[in-house]
């Protein structure tokens, strides 16, 4: 199997000595659906913008498709495709400019971007709305147009922050259709932090779950599941996810306005 | 560095603020209502004090309206240039700058978009301006190509104030800290400068800080075209500040912007 993200010792350490982030190393291989898992502040969101070159690494680093995403990161963008789990699309624009939009920012031509418009329209069924402006899309077409505006460039792999987040449960299953398309018909590599279990246990071949910054475990949802069953019954991916992470809301030792000082900076430093 | 595609991203930014700007319906009534009551409301009474000989003096024209139209397109451009860093922010908020920070752009073509959407936009209220103006019948003493000189330095000032703006949302992270902080700039910048009131009828003091307001530089060159001439003694040094100001603020937006996202 061909590596297509290879994490080498990836460290990042916010300003005020916040280590989020801990020699992290790890492979995705090419075609995969990786889950990334872990508590809220567990290094997730930080992972993601160091391998989308968002933030750069205080120590290690990473290649995308054979790329060094320190030394060549802008050759490492056009391998990736980014979608954030903020739904970043443009309300007041229609679906097709916001796609028109993207294309110009990856240097496509006139007539490749309108080829490719209509190849990622189709791909999340948006073609009979692409003219309508965004603000009349439901949550789910918001969503499957900001994941099409991730694929306008073709990347090696996609970036899928929180993909489900705020949705209801029909409308996520119909985004899992998509993403499960994605890897099928396109062979897309996929990087997919969630919140939901089910979700990565259904959609995932392997996941790591991430817990203050360090890799806890790394294996298929089925390994990680039988890996305990010694300690519970007909164990699910909840279980394991709290073996690893712990059972106990998070109590750290620091006081509320350390904590709270340190959401601050990371927030701000990743934007 | 490649210049094409520079350009290609300063376009694309640039193509997606002027989009949305011609998508916002109210925001260009707005552009319109404005200046109307400022020269129609202010114009008009301040007309009637103003008719005496003791005030024409001070203005240099018979005419109120004459006086306060290059101060109006200023003062418009002053206010839509002030609240260019909010687009930034917003973006921030948003997640919609992450979006275009993982694509392959160049950093420093986002401020330049959107400062090239700035200037045009108030390039586009000025002639709105002059329109209404030419209703009320202002007269423009170097015609057609004297506007084009008023529209373009008007353009250069919403730059320059699009620039502070953005280099202060790349520290100020929060729109309400960033609106109040424009806010408190506009005012002073306003009040302390010779778009309103002749600096010949102000005191001392405030005549010396009016004289050094970047405000003063661009609407003493406009209001000498608009009313007097082409009198280059007193053009060409405000334009030459003027340039100076914002080749000096627009590499500072994009240096703390491009430092921002680092």
């Amino acid at each position: 199997m061909k590596t297509i993200i290879e994490a080498q010792g990836l460290t990042k350490v916010y300003k005020g000595g916040i280590l989020a982030v801990d020699h992290v190393s790890f492979s995705v291989f090419e075609g995969e659906i990786f889950g990334f898992l872990g508590p809220n502040g567990a290094g997730k969101s930080t992972t993601i913008a160091l391998l989308t070159t968002l933030l750069s690494p205080t120590k290690g680093t990473a290649t995308i498709n054979g790329i060094d995403i320190i030394k060549h990161a802008y050759q490492a963008r056009l391998e990736l495709g980014f979608v954030s789990q903020d739904l970043a699309v443009e309300d007041s624009l229609t679906g097709f400019d916001n796609l028109r939009l993207q294309a110009g920012f990856y240097h496509l031509s006139r007539t490749e971007a309108r080829d490719r418009i209509a190849e990622v329209l189709k791909m999340v069924d948006l073609t009979a709305r692409a003219k309508d402006k965004v603000e009349t899309y439901s949550g789910g077409m918001r969503k499957r147009l900001d994941i099409a505006c991730g694929l306008i460039h073709r990347p090696r792999i996609l970036f899928l922050d929180e993909p489900t987040l705020g949705l209801d449960i029909q409308t996520r299953r119909e985004i899992w259709k998509y993403i499960n398309n994605l890897r099928e018909q396109i062979k897309m590599t996929i990087f997919l932090t969630t919140h939901y279990m089910d979700e990565a246990d259904s959609l995932c071949d392997r996941i790591a779950i991430i817990d203050r910054g360090i890799i806890k475990t790394l294996d298929t949802p089925v390994a990680l599941k039988d890996a305990i069953r010694h300690e519970v019954e007909n164990p699910t991916l909840d279980d394991v996810f709290l073996h690893h992470t712990g059972k106990e809301m998070r109590d750290d030792p620091t006081s509320k306005e350390q904590a709270y000082k340190s959401r601050m900076i990371m927030r701000r430093a990743r934007g | 560095m490649n210049i094409k595609l520079l350009l290609s991203d300063i376009y694309w930014v640039f193509w997606r603020e002027i989009k949305k700007f011609a998508q916002q319906k109210a925001r260009l009534m707005m552009v319109v209502i404005q200046p109307l009551i400022w020269l129609v409301l202010m114009g008009n009474s301040m007309s009637g004090l103003t008719r005496n000989p003791q005030a024409a003096q001070m203005l240099g024209t018979g005419n109120y309206l004459d006086f306060m139209t290059p101060g109006i397109m200023i003062m418009t451009a002053l206010f839509g240039g002030v609240f260019g860093g909010v687009t930034i922010v917003w973006d921030r908020r948003t997640g919609y700058l992450n979006k275009m920070l993982a694509a392959p752009i160049y950093r420093a073509a986002i401020p330049l978009g959107k400062l090239l959407s700035i200037g045009l936009q108030t390039m586009l209220q000025a002639l709105i301006i002059v329109i209404i103006s030419l209703f009320l019948g202002v007269h423009f003493k170097t015609g057609f190509p004297g506007v084009i000189a008023l529209l373009f330095i008007s353009g250069m000032f919403g730059v320059i104030m699009g620039g502070i703006s953005l280099s202060l949302s790349s520290r100020i992270k929060s729109m309400e800290t960033l609106m109040a902080v424009s806010n408190f700039l506009t005012m002073p910048l306003m009040f302390t400068s010779n778009a309103m009131f002749p600096t010949n009828a102000m005191p001392a003091w405030l005549k010396a800080i009016a004289l050094g307001n970047p405000v003063s530089y661009a609407v003493h060159a406009m209001r000498t075209i608009s009313t007097q001439g082409w009198i280059w003694t007193e053009f060409w040094p405000a334009l030459i500040a003027l340039t100076c100001i914002m080749v000096v603020i627009v590499a500072l937006a994009i240096r703390l912007f491009s430092r921002s996202v680092n």
